[in-house]
């Protein structure tokens, strides 16, 4: 298959499907009105990842990372710039962790939750539309660099590998804070996704 | 294709090894099976919960913590048994399981903790559910105390600022009229004043308005801090701005015995800055250089490139330590306590000049030796983009 087969317009449906859960389960746990949106989606060869990230991502990342298994696999990963990330974690919180920006214990916590709800949500929408159970592992938190989060994805022995590219916008009271959703897919993966939204899922 | 349960659950068989290793690392280690009834609850969890694990094995957990059934606990493991893990952050549940807070910290009504919830496995196939329990309640509390401290300090220094401004508001008031008078006096509007009590009106004049240069630097001082302070900005002659600096302080050279020198570059230079600060910031530098020099000379050095002015004042004075370096722009701070008191002055000249500095989009920095003298360099950007516009 090729990425131009692809129904981006679908793909971007099914993630806002994802990120429209997400939103709710997160206003749930905190107590406030949080919106998460998708402002832009790309598709593109794991080796063009770099390039792409490179002009929008500097200096530390917090990521939280992880792997899911099923129908589809490959490496979920929710990408914020170590700065984004203490705002995001103190927003959730009023102000209760990441006291001077600074991505302490609680906040690692915080931030270890809140990608799993959003991971979760994401993946789980894949498996509704493919009709299968997607499982995914324990989170991690990492503070990396970006060719550390790269050269990190877990997607299997496939050759031909391939990253779903989300920009995401968090919505809160107080405040906007932007990061990157990265699911990271062999060509089998890619390519049973891709049936899945001509068949007219979801 | 099935799911490969082994990269995403808790294979049963490495379970005794997370038993001993959640005695080690300080860790609840509790296992359930398909129906949530305990199967493992290990001594770490026994010792904090003091329910023995002979008490707990066999015993749906549910019926145990009733407090669980139809809450987010209860649906993050039923969720486990379908392979989905759960981060439980303490800073959105307070705890799981509500078991007592430990010695020590009974303020807290249940032991504080993050949890992992997460699914077992047996023969590929997902068969139960590994809660993993961390007592956090130290942390906790550690964080409370910390935000506390920040609070309260945050408090204070805003508390300090509003009192020094209102105070120094309520001084310069009246000092005002002291002042108003003592020219009305010494002018003989209202009468003769005799030789002698002409000396004696100056020298309460020159008094009165030494207080209110130094109220002046505490306003100031306490505006900077509050971040009330804003930028007026214009385009003016750098060069002749510190000719009048120069000439305003060349009697206060002289009465010393020191020299006072200016390096200009040839011509004016033009530059867009808040000129009333920039005067301020360099008279404050040149005025401690002469206070502070008892030999020798003050020099003003004035540079600029193509986007920067570099306005650099010298002095031969007794230089500062490395130890007292790190110190020199703190408010209320001379680095040498016998020469404040022999010198005078509140402390504030230089932390409120490195804050103007910074207001006018620079930086001041320092080099000293000690025996030789102090250099207090000056960087300016020629060009700004103030975010109000220059005035007209």
């Amino acid at each position: 298959m090729k990425i131009e087969d692809l129904d981006l317009d679908a793909l971007t449906e099914l993630f806002n499907i994802g990120l429209h859960r997400a939103a709710a389960s997160l206003s749930e746990l905190t107590g406030q009105r949080i919106l998460v949106d998708l402002p832009r989606l790309w598709v593109c060869p794991i080796e063009e990842t770099h390039a792409r990230l490179t002009e929008l991502l500097h200096g530390d990342l917090a990521t939280v990372h992880q792997i899911f298994r099923g129908t589809v696999a490959g490496d979920a990963v929710l990408v914020l710039q170590y700065d984004a990330a203490a705002r995001l974690a103190g927003l959730l919180t009023s102000g209760e962790v990441a006291v001077g920006g600074r991505l302490d214990q609680s906040a690692r916590e915080v931030l270890a939750e809140i990608g799993n709800v959003i991971l979760s949500s994401c993946l789980s929408s894949f498996g509704d539309m493919l009709r299968v159970a997607v499982s995914f592992s324990v989170p991690h938190i990492h503070v990396e660099s970006l060719d550390g989060m790269l050269r990190s994805l877990q997607v299997g022995n496939e050759d031909l590998q391939f990253a779903l590219l989300a920009a995401t916008q968090f919505r809160l009271s107080e405040g906007e804070v932007g990061g990157y959703l990265i699911v990271a897919v062999g060509m089998s993966s890619l390519s049973i996704i891709s049936d899945a939204l001509a068949s007219g899922a979801p | 294709m099935p799911v490969d349960v082994a990269e995403l659950a808790i294979d049963e068989a490495s379970l005794p090894v997370l038993l001993a290793l959640g005695e080690v690392l300080e860790l609840g280690v509790v296992a359930l099976d398909r129906d949530l009834v305990v199967r493992e609850w290990n001594r770490w969890m026994a010792a904090a919960s003091d329910i023995p694990s002979a008490e707990m094995v066999g015993q749906p957990l549910l019926e145990r913590f009733d407090a669980l059934r139809g809450g987010p606990a209860e649906a993050a493991l039923r969720r486990a048994l379908d392979g989905a893990t759960t981060v439980w952050a303490h800073r959105f549940h307070r705890f799981l399981l509500p078991i007592p807070a430990p010695a020590g910290y009974e303020r807290f009504d249940r032991m504080q903790q993050s949890a992992r919830i997460m699914p077992t496995s047996r023969a590929g196939e997902f068969d139960g559910v590994l809660v993993l329990v961390q007592d956090v309640t130290e942390r906790v509390a550690r964080e409370e105390e910390l935000r506390d401290a920040v609070q309260r300090a945050e408090g204070a220094s805003q508390a300090k600022s509003e009192f020094l401004a209102s105070m120094s508001h309520e001084l310069r008031t009246p000092l005002a009229a002291v002042i108003g008078y003592m020219d009305l006096l010494e002018g003989g509007m209202v009468g003769p004043v005799a030789p002698q009590q002409q000396v004696f009106l100056g020298r309460v004049k020159a008094a009165a308005t030494h207080l209110m240069s130094i109220i002046e630097e505490i306003l100031t001082f306490a505006r900077v801090d509050a971040g009330k302070e804003e930028a007026y900005w214009e385009e003016l002659d750098a060069v002749a701005l510190a000719r009048g600096v120069e000439e305003l302080l060349e009697p206060q050279a002289l009465n010393k015995g020191l020299a006072l020198e200016l390096a200009l570059p040839p011509g004016a230079v033009r530059m867009t800055t808040d000129g009333t600060k920039l005067r301020q910031i360099l008279i404050n530098l040149v005025g401690n250089a002469l206070k502070f020099t008892d030999t020798g000379r003050v020099r003003l050095e004035v540079d600029a490139t193509e986007s920067e002015m570099r306005f650099c004042v010298q002095d031969t004075g007794p230089g500062i330590s490395p130890a007292d370096m790190t110190r020199v722009f703190d408010p209320f701070t001379q680095v040498d306590q016998s020469l404040k008191r022999r010198k005078g002055g509140t402390g504030l000249g230089l932390p409120v000049s490195r804050r103007l500095a910074e207001l006018l989009g620079g930086a001041l920095t320092v080099e000293s030796t000690v025996g030789e003298g102090t250099a207090f360099t000056l960087r300016l950007p020629r060009s700004v983009a103030p975010a109000t516009p220059p005035a007209s």
